[in-house]
């Protein structure tokens, strides 16, 4: 009976996912009739119309899906090695190293480059992805070999992971901070998480992490279920420890890296929707990881809609919609799951 | 006690040394000559001006703040027994960014001498949301730290968002998110130092309470110790200094994280002298973090965040490796 409505949950699921992904494809700020933008899916539309949905709509859209993906997976990766229900991508310092790498790198081509304040140049947008994807995978190889000369535990990879990442994040700021005010506002909309101007190029550069964590994931799932036991536990199943845990780290540094870079820090998605994953599948734990699939590219589907929707114009950024939205959930759930 | 207060004594006596020194250096270089003859002459010439009311006050704040900061984590780490409890780990510092960021932008014209009060707020909830969903902070010590890392991470995306909408007037507040003293001028220093003296002053008369809290909770109520009471007053007393220092300093990282370890790794005794000692090492450590912003790269100023940071950042990670870290030996 449970594994009839459990089934059902999920096939209920993936048709919302689509409804999500259509509607942010039909609405937005220019006002377009259905039927136009049927006619550009279908091959028709007019020049103008097809360049708004083609080129501004459906990356932005893909970017989002694909970028909710890896935050959500690699959130349920970290969340289930290291045995702690409150990890996220910012717990391997990922989220920090990238934000870091990303405002130096502006930092320095601002300034190094372009002396004359009174030319307006052009930002090499175009990098950040890549630069931040850089930074994150930085940071997280750095958590790791100081939590790897003390053994690897999960209790060392966090707590390593939290003085890193707070260090980073220091210093990220106070690049910031002496930033003056020469195109700070591009820095600032990277950092607080946007899907704004997205391109294909972004899908592109997502998409070979995407293919390469669900492919590798469906062979993982026996390491990835005893690394949820202590070491000796997990040894005893003739799990070679070490090696699987890294692998699942390097994994999920990977994918919250390369998201990191191409969409910026959305500390909120990691965090929340594999506990919601949890939650809706119950008891039936081989459904979790389709779940958070899912449930992570509707998200930010629907977070960077909202955003859109309710901002006009001027939108809200998704990092700040996620963050108001995922925010109460998280504080329930903190206060649930740590018991006294 | 007779090391104690030698360490304290020799710590105050090498700040005043490195202060005095700090008034030497800057954009304007000094000869010692002149810089006693300035000091004594308050406000006479050029240097009189540069020294008393450019130099002296800031090196003044500086000290102040960073004693502050570092009490208030040694105060928060006492409460919870928890070795990552710090003013910026728990949310406070961000909770007191993301009012007095808000309060500049869309209230611009309600007057800073309520940005303390109104950061004071702001941190205070933070840090009590923080401690509310880890549960006191006491079931672990990772539970807090995430839950703080997040709330941060949380009011600062929003401080982010705040400062987009702001627009063109950001800059100003960028100024002072960079956690600097430039320019920080007597009136500043005694704007702060009611709210830092009662931190510190408040601390010292609870010592008593701080040191049955070190025995657990169950022993200190077994003890007789009030333990609601004094949590919550423990922890109001924690936030003051945080309220104090940030409309002045701006946000500064690890002085409240890394100082009390540090402190506690000297073995100085009883809560007393350790806020003591806290009072003269964070004072000291902000004081040189302040002198060298100013140097390194003179006539412009480096943010003291990234100093701290960098100097505070690695000692922090040093400790969290030490294996005793966790298990309440280094504390």
């Amino acid at each position: 009976m449970t594994l009839i409505r459990n089934e059902w949950r999920l096939l209920v699921l993936g048709p919302t996912l689509l409804l999500i992904v259509l509607a942010a494809i039909f609405l937005g700020v220019v006002n377009m009739p259905p039927a136009e933008v049927l006619n550009v899916l279908l091959g028709y539309g007019s020049m103008d119309a097809s360049l708004i949905i083609g080129d501004i709509r459906m990356p932005r859209v893909l970017t989002g899906v694909l970028a909710g993906i890896h935050f959500a997976l690699a959130g349920l990766l970290l969340q289930t090695i290291t045995r702690n229900p409150l990890a996220d991508p910012s717990i391997m310092g990922v989220s920090q190293g990238a934000t870091l790498a990303v405002t130096i790198f502006l930092f320095l081509t601002v300034y190094m480059f372009n002396n004359d304040p009174n030319i307006l140049y052009r930002l090499p947008v175009q990098w950040l992805p890549l630069v931040g994807c850089v930074g994150g995978g930085a940071a997280g190889a750095g958590v790791y070999f100081l939590a790897f000369r003390h053994g690897l535990s999960p209790l060392r990879v966090t707590l390593c992971g939290i003085a890193v990442g707070a260090v980073l994040h220091a210093a990220a700021m106070g690049v910031i901070s002496g930033w003056g005010t020469a195109r700070l506002e591009i820095v600032m909309q990277w950092l607080s998480g946007s899907l704004y101007a997205r391109s294909w190029d972004h899908v592109l550069f997502l998409v070979p992490f995407t293919l390469l964590g669900l492919v590798a994931l469906p062979f993982m799932t026996r390491p990835i279920g005893l690394l949820r036991f202590e070491e000796d536990v997990a040894r005893s199943f003739g799990l070679a420890y070490r090696r699987q845990f890294s692998l699942v780290l390097l994994l999920a540094c990977g994918l919250a890296a390369s998201a990191a870079g191409a969409v910026g820090p959305l500390i909120f998605v990691g965090l929340v929707v594999p506990h919601l994953a949890r939650f809706i599948a119950g008891p039936r734990t081989s459904l979790i990881m389709p779940m958070t699939i899912i449930l992570g590219a509707g998200l930010v589907t629907l977070g960077d809609l909202i955003g859109r929707l309710v901002g006009g114009p001027e939108e809200i950024p998704i990092g700040v919609v996620t963050a108001i939205g995922g925010a109460p959930v998280l504080l329930a759930l903190l206060r649930r799951t740590v018991r006294g | 006690m007779k090391r104690a207060t030698l360490l304290v004594g020799g710590m105050l006596l090498v700040s005043i040394v490195i202060g005095f020194l700090g008034l030497l250096v800057g954009a304007k270089p000094m000869t010692l000559d002149a810089a006693l003859r300035a000091v004594a002459a308050p406000n006479v010439g050029t240097d009189g001006i540069i020294v008393w009311t450019l130099r002296f006050p800031r090196s003044i704040a500086a000290f102040l703040v960073g004693s502050g900061l570092a009490v208030s984590g040694y105060l928060l780490q006492s409460i919870t027994r928890n070795p990552l409890a710090a003013p910026d780990l728990t949310g406070a510092t961000a909770g007191a960014v993301v009012v007095i960021v808000s309060c500049f932008v869309f209230l611009p014209s309600l007057s800073s001498v309520y940005y303390a009060p109104i950061g004071f707020v702001g941190a205070l909830s933070a840090s009590a949301l923080t401690f509310w969903v880890s549960r006191g902070g006491t079931a672990s010590p990772l539970h807090l730290a995430l839950g703080g890392v997040t709330i941060s991470l949380f009011l600062a995306g929003i401080t982010t968002y705040v400062l987009l909408l702001g627009g063109p007037q950001s800059p100003s507040v960028m100024f002072w998110l960079s956690g600097g003293l430039q320019g920080r001028s007597w009136n500043h220093v005694l704007f702060m130092l009611p709210w830092i003296g009662i931190g510190i002053g408040g601390a010292l008369v609870c010592s008593r309470a701080i040191q049955l809290l070190a025995l657990g909770d169950e022993v200190a109520a077994g003890m007789g110790l009030r333990l609601g009471f004094f949590k919550a007053a423990l922890l109001v007393l924690a936030i003051l200094p945080v309220a104090g220092a940030t409309p002045i300093a701006g946000p500064i990282a690890f002085i409240g994280l890394a100082v009390p370890h540090v402190v506690r790794l000297l073995r100085v005794g009883g809560p007393a002298v350790t806020i003591a000692v806290n009072v003269a090492l964070g004072g000291m450590v902000l004081l040189i973090a302040d002198i060298l912003a100013r140097t390194i790269a003179a006539p412009r100023e480096l943010p003291i965040g990234i100093l701290t940071a960098i100097i505070g950042g690695p000692v922090f990670i040093y400790l969290a490796q030490r294996r005793s870290f966790l298990a309440g030996e280094a504390r």
